[in-house]
């Protein structure tokens, strides 16, 4: 047992020696979460240009706009209608909005006024959104219209001029804009969290995935520079050399997955204590059995660039059936097959316990999955690891 | 009579088809220094594999220290030191790290590991560069390195596998003086190399291997004087007329 350790503290001294090495798997987490940080967190506010076609030119034409240009987040660009349609043709623009010629004529006379939005498809999400806005912006333009029509019949005859009425109407509806009786309030608690839920299991557990091939090539490593042959002739045993390795693959793994999770709790907020806690002792037991997968490709390759190209190949089909970066839908052909992959069960046990507020109670058979392939992984790796080929 | 601490008894070993080593049996007597020379592909290799207990023989028995290699494997790598061929160490790490770290798989404590790293790395004369990493050495250094790791625990038995390939004459000599001085101290040495005048020089006794088999056993001289006057022929004149002119690989 002594011997293993100092095996496992040899390569952990290797790997701290290995400059490249260790800046590649140490900044490589948080260069992800960077990645991960700018996709899914920071800004709320709705940002988007809205495209107009001002056929109108009028005075509620240009009220309209100058409306929604006063909304945060919104930019105006005017477009001739040409224009317009041309970017709608060629997918440059989702959605324009269209004032047609009498816009501001049919409501000064009372009349009815009809907004035109052109779109591709459902105008995306983005154009969906404008809409809404422009609907409401619309809507209060209309109230208004209304008011002032109900308030001068109630005050017909009573002297007050319509430019009166006008103004009144104009300050209320002003009074409502700055201290509505109805609003609404944006509390932010950190970043997009469904979307890092989401994803962030499966990459915690790709990067298990990336040591596993890591690991597999430091068996092979050793044997390309002679010392596996070497220090099977002191009184090591194989097992010790084995058992060493492993704990050593094992942390490699569980290291950049610590600064990975660390560093989702410190800037999302996305677990308690508990929680975070929980969440390693499953990468823990995963890396375990990923780690002895991993000894499998050590024991069966014989060049490093042979552990390389299993290691990738067999990372690359795990990640791709476990559903790292896309949802599988339960009991389809793909979530089958998807449980022949280790990765699935991990990534179902961290969502459990991060997003679903599980246990490690909830999680008791992907762990028992893992200490069962890690432990028949440890037995066939050793069965069929020989130092030299015909030797132990 | 003399002791004999290495006893090899009709050893076999085959990969698929091929015969390594077929029916080979010799006996290395305590502090000697026995060569074992062959062509490329003689079984010479595979033969110290099987004694250095990282090969199984098909068949055959070998002892070592007393200690069978088949039942007390574990034994018999208490006592041995493996220098192999090919560099076999850390070029991360420093020359004393790489000294420590096989003297703890040699079963040293740290602190005995460490002592006796220093003892090692100033026999080799390399005591200044303890701290510097393998890996800016030149190959002299490195075989000296790598002849000192085999020292590490204090074996009783050392297989040196060509120890001085590829390094200068200065090298080669200092490594020469240290083997010689090993076996005064009792150390005996399994020896393999292509150099002939090499095995002469050090050599107690010498085996020569071909097709997987011993051909010769004898010292030297007595080699030597199969084909002529002992002090008119060379060793490698014997090695010739033994394994022939042909061209192995």
């Amino acid at each position: 047992m002594k011997r293993a350790l100092l095996i496992t503290l040899n390569e952990v001294k290797l790997y701290l020696q290995d400059r490249g090495d260790l800046a590649f798997s140490l900044l490589l987490p948080i260069v992800t979460f960077a990645l991960i940080y700018g996709a899914f967190s920071g800004q709320t506010l709705f940002k988007a240009t809205a495209s107009i076609v001002d056929e109108d030119h009028g005075v509620y034409a240009a009220q309209l706009i100058e409306q929604l240009d006063g909304i945060d987040g919104i930019s105006i660009e005017m477009l001739a209608p040409d224009e317009a349609r041309a970017r709608l043709d060629n997918s440059d623009r989702l959605f324009v909005l269209d004032i047609p010629a009498g816009f501001s004529a049919a409501l000064e006379n009372g009349g009815r006024a009809q907004l035109n939005f052109w779109q591709r498809g459902n105008g995306g999400l983005e154009g969906q959104i404008l809409s809404s806005i422009i609907r409401g912006l619309a809507e209060e333009m209309g109230k208004a219209f209304l008011i002032t029509a109900q308030v001068s019949i109630n005050v017909q005859g009573t002297g007050v001029t319509e430019s009166q009425i006008d103004a009144a109407v104009q300050k209320y509806l002003d009074a409502e804009r700055l201290t509505p009786a109805l609003s609404m309030n944006e509390v932010v608690v950190g970043g997009t969290a469904d979307l890092v839920n989401m994803y962030l299991p499966g990459i915690v557990t790709m990067y298990v995935l990336f040591a596993l091939t890591m690991g597999a090539r430091v068996i092979v490593e050793e044997r390309r520079r002679g010392t596996l042959e070497r220090l099977l002739t002191t009184r090591l045993s194989a097992g010790e050399l084995f058992f060493g390795k492993y704990i050593a693959a094992i942390a490699r793994g569980f290291v950049q997955t610590v600064i990975l999770l660390a560093l989702a709790y410190a800037v999302f907020g996305m677990f308690t204590p508990v929680t975070f806690l929980e969440s390693l002792f499953i990468i823990l037991v995963y890396s375990a059995a990923a780690s002895a997968l991993g000894l499998i490709i050590a024991s069966v390759a014989r060049t490093e660039e042979a552990a390389n190209w299993i290691g990738t190949v067999f990372t690359m089909f795990m990640v791709m059936l476990g559903g790292t970066f896309f949802a599988v839908e339960p009991g389809s052909v793909f979530y089958m097959l998807g449980r022949i992959s280790i990765n699935s069960y991990a990534n179902e046990a961290l969502r459990k316990v991060i997003a679903e507020g599980g246990t490690l109670g909830d999680v008791v058979i992907p762990l028992a999955i893992f200490i069962g392939v890690g432990a028949v992984a440890l037995v066939i790796s050793r069965l069929i690891f020989k130092a030299v080929p015909g030797g132990k | 009579m003399a002791e004999e601490f290495v006893v090899v008894k009709d050893l076999h070993k085959s990969f698929k088809d091929f015969k390594a080593v077929n029916g080979v049996s010799f006996t290395i007597n305590k502090g000697e220094i026995f060569g074992l020379l062959g062509p490329n592909g003689a079984g010479k290799t595979t033969t110290i594999r099987m004694l250095s207990t990282v090969l199984e023989p098909d068949s055959g028995d070998i002892t070592i220290g007393g200690h069978s290699v088949r039942r007390e494997a574990a034994a018999v790598r208490a006592i041995i030191g493996v220098c192999p061929q090919e560099l076999a160490l850390y070029e991360d790490l420093s020359a004393f790290e790489n000294m420590v770290f096989f003297g703890r798989m040699a079963g040293l404590e740290n602190k005995e590991a460490r002592v006796q790293a220093m003892k090692n790395l100033e026999l080799m004369g390399l005591e200044d560069r303890a701290r510097g990493k393998v890996a800016k050495f030149s190959g002299g250094m490195k075989r000296r390195i790598n002849l000192a790791i085999a020292l590490m625990g204090s074996p009783r038995l050392l297989f040196l596998d060509e120890p001085t390939v590829g390094i200068d004459p200065q090298s080669r000599n200092h490594i020469f003086e240290n083997i010689q001085g090993l076996q005064k101290k009792g150390l005996t040495v399994l020896y393999t190399t292509h150099y002939m005048e090499e095995a002469d020089r050090l050599c107690n006794r010498i085996a020569i291997m071909d097709g997987g088999q011993i051909i010769a056993n004898d010292t030297s001289r007595n080699l030597k004087s199969q084909i002529g006057p002992p002090d008119r022929v060379s060793l490698e004149d014997v090695f010739l007329k033994l394994t022939g002119r042909s061209l192995r690989d």
